[in-house]
């Protein structure tokens, strides 16, 4: 068996403030095999940017973080400055919504990429800029070669994601975390960037992280997924194991909330109650409990573990996993 | 024939682009330019489209919140555009419009029940009988009566556009216009409310008009649907008709962008991809709107602007080459010998 690409152990993140401590991250394990696409859904505020942020050492001082991350053979969790900006932009890349926060206004685009390829490798300045050219051409920039003179500025939208995407392709990351890649985008720009990512993925071979709240995008690209609750995976498997084998009272609920584009009659949707949680008042026992419509006494108790689905890599946080996958079965969707 | 409740002709919605120390007029953003459609009673209209096609502008014009360049809007055969100032009090009273983001329109330093009373005391209600219509509308909307002595920020983003909805059903209205009324919510939050709206809808027999740019949310709500590109209707049709059989070739590749929350379905989907970015409303491409994106666009398109024309009963397209029935735009654009941008679904 190949060992995994990223294995995260136990990852809790905590930030102190004046109105008391507040767990956005309570425990996380996971692993990101080599080239594969690991999806991370859940609602908003549900601990999916925390994570990857702790990960790549990203958060402020405020955050007290603990467990493992393991990645290629390193410990992240605590690693120097040193030692993390030699594996971030190189071996691990990241691309986030708002482009901006990844590119910088006064420079070119082009010179924006040469220096993340210089940065990392022993590279002459003309060889560089072929390179940048090259990268703008992959992600389907028209016209690259007078657009990688051009400024942040003079590119639209769509076009900036595609370069911030050809700047983390740069130095033919292995591991590519992608924050809400899309989300900002219209429709059809959205299909587009969706393509660029496929394709670069697919020539470099990387592996990539991708956290969305949207499992239409989910279902496209992704080959394994996360389902994050209050700061917690609640449902871990294959993407048929999740979206047809469902075994979380969570996953169900959103499922059963997003309409389908396909749908010819539409069924009333079934939207999960109540609001999502408050991190500095967990309910006590499973944290779903108050919105669940599975929930009995047990659930009342301690939090449920991470349990086996039928054995394989499937995986829910739930007692009533039988349950759920009946009601699961007996669903038209 | 029933009355449609809203028609609306030929609007268009201009606004000028200043610039300089003078604030010359440089330019005309034409972000509704030329609009036709109608609202039946109880009926659900949804309009979609990309960003800055127009929806706002044609949603707030309908109201006059923002005074359309010309064209005209009609409600109950009555002409809404041609209404003075005390008449049209009266018609806001029958067409209410709720936003996007229900926190930018509600007044922080108000408490929620005021908020909602408001338009009844400028409608001269008294304050014991506005009362009671606000607890029960709360009770409708899903909240508790309590719930009115809090004040906006104390609300979740979901609960806000309760509240934003209770405020547009009090003066009971016949027509509502939503502006993206679920686009900032998270999706189980955003289904409590698409519920809602579908409740509120049967009870009080509203008309609505769905303005998103989610268009699976659309055709769950909508009865029929319309498309803007460009400060114009390029498609409309019933639901089905438009999802199933578009005739439009945007509405085509608009569709095909979607992606869909089933693995299954997107393995075996072949995506037509539009080339190039939206061009600006101030400055739209000739003849056909659509035809620097469009994979099927010829001679003609560049120099002719297509008519809103039936291609068949009840479903309309501005398109000088339509989609027919059982034809497809792939294959449109395979017998035009053009080198199609399609993209198989994912490798596995
Ligand atoms: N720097 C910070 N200081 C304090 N709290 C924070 C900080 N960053 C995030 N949080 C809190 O941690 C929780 C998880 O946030 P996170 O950004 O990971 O959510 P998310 O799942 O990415 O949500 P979204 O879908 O809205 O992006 C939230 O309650 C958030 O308010
Ligand atoms: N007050 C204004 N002055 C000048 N231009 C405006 C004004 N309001 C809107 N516009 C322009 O008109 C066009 C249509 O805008 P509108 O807000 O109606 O689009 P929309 O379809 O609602 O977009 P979105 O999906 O982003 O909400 C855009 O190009 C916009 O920039
Ligand atoms: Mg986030
Ligand atoms: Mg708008």
């Amino acid at each position: 068996m190949t060992a995994p690409l990223l294995s995260v152990k136990d990852l809790s993140v905590t930030f102190r403030s004046d109105d008391g401590d507040l767990t956005a991250v309570r425990g996380m394990s996971f692993d990101v095999m080599p080239g594969e696409v690991l999806a991370v859904v859940g609602e908003s505020g549900s601990g999916k940017s925390v994570t990857s942020l702790a990960i790549m050492g990203l958060l402020p001082r405020s955050a007290r973080v603990s467990g493992s991350a393991m990645f290629d053979g390193r410990e992240l969790i605590g690693a120097d400055l040193k030692q993390l900006r030699k594996i971030r932009g190189k071996d691990i890349a990241m691309i986030f919504q708002d482009p901006m926060t990844a590119l910088n206004p006064v420079f070119t685009i082009g010179s924006q990429i040469v220096e993340a390829i210089t940065l990392h490798n022993d590279m002459s300045d003309k060889a560089a800029w072929e390179r940048a050219t090259e990268l703008l051409n992959l992600v389907g920039i028209p016209d690259p070669k007078r657009r990688v003179k051009l400024y942040p500025h003079e590119y639209s939208g769509g076009m900036r994601q595609r370069a911030m995407i050809a700047m983390a392709m740069a130095n033919e990351p292995k591991l590519l975390i992608a924050d809400e890649p899309t989300t900002a985008l219209d429709v059809t720009i959205q299909a587009q960037v969706l393509q660029v990512i496929r394709k670069a993925q697919a020539v470099t071979g990387a592996a990539m992280v991708l956290i969305t709240h949207d499992l239409g995008v989910v279902a496209g690209l992704a080959d394994r997924v996360n389902v994050m609750y209050a700061g917690a995976v609640f449902e871990s498997g294959d993407i048929d194991d999740i979206f047809y084998r469902t075994a979380n009272p969570y996953t169900l609920g959103l499922l059963g909330s997003i309409p389908i584009l396909t749908a010819r009659v539409s069924d009333k949707l079934t939207p999960i109650p109540g609001a999502p949680p408050n991190l500095r008042r967990l309910p006590e026992g499973c944290p779903f409990r108050p919105r669940c419509v599975f929930a009995t006494e047990v659930c009342h108790g301690s939090e449920p573990d991470l349990m086996a689905v039928n054995g394989g890599r499937h995986r829910s946080r739930c007692y009533h996993i039988d349950k759920v996958a009946e009601a699961r079965a007996g669903s038209t969707v | 024939m029933t009355q449609p409740i809203l028609e609306v002709n030929d609007l268009k919605t201009h606004f000028p682009i200043r610039q300089g120390l003078f604030r010359r007029q440089t330019g005309t953003v034409l972000a509704v330019d030329g609009v036709t459609l109608y609202v039946d009673p109880h009926e659900t209209l949804g309009v979609v489209g990309e960003s800055g096609c127009g929806k706002t502008t044609l949603g707030r014009s309908i109201l006059r919140l923002i005074e359309p360049t010309a064209g005209t809007v009609t409600y109950r055969g009555e002409s809404v555009t041609g209404a003075d100032k005390d008449r049209m009090r009266q018609l806001r009273k029958e067409m209410q419009i709720v936003f996007q983001d229900p926190y930018a329109s509600l007044n922080p330093r108000m408490p929620v029940r005021d908020i909602i009373a408001e338009p009844l005391r400028i409608h001269g209600m008294d304050r014991k009988e506005a009362n009671d219509r606000v607890g029960a509308l709360l009770g409708k909307v899903g909240m508790m009566a309590d719930h009115g002595n809090r004040y906006p920020h104390e609300f979740s983003g979901g609960q806000r556009q309760r509240i934003g909805i209770a405020r547009a059903l009090v003066l009971d209205p016949s027509l509502i216009i939503l502006d993206e009324p679920v686009s900032a919510l998270d999706v189980s939050i955003q289904a409590q409310v698409i519920n809602l709206l579908e409740e509120i809808q049967d009870e009080f027999g509203l008309s609505f008009v769905f303005i998103a740019h989610d268009l699976s949310v659309v055709r769950h709500i909508s009865d029929r649907v319309a498309v803007m590109y460009l400060g114009q209707v390029v498609e409309l049709a019933d639901r089905n008709q438009l999802y199933e059989t578009p005739a439009h070739p945007y509405t085509s590749s608009l569709l095909s962008a979607v992606p869909v929350a089933d693995p299954n379905a997107e393995r075996e989907r072949k995506r037509i991809l539009l080339e190039g970015d939206l061009p600006s409303p101030a400055n739209p491409p000739s003849g056909c709107r659509f035809h620097t994106r469009c994979p099927i666009a010829q001679d003609v398109c560049r120099v002719d602007p297509p008519e809103l024309r039936e291609v068949s009963a009840g479903h309309w397209a501005a398109c000088h080459f339509p989609t027919g029935p059982g034809d497809s735009l792939i294959n449109q654009v395979q017998r035009l010998g053009r080198d199609l941008r399609l993209v198989e679904a994912r490798e596995h």
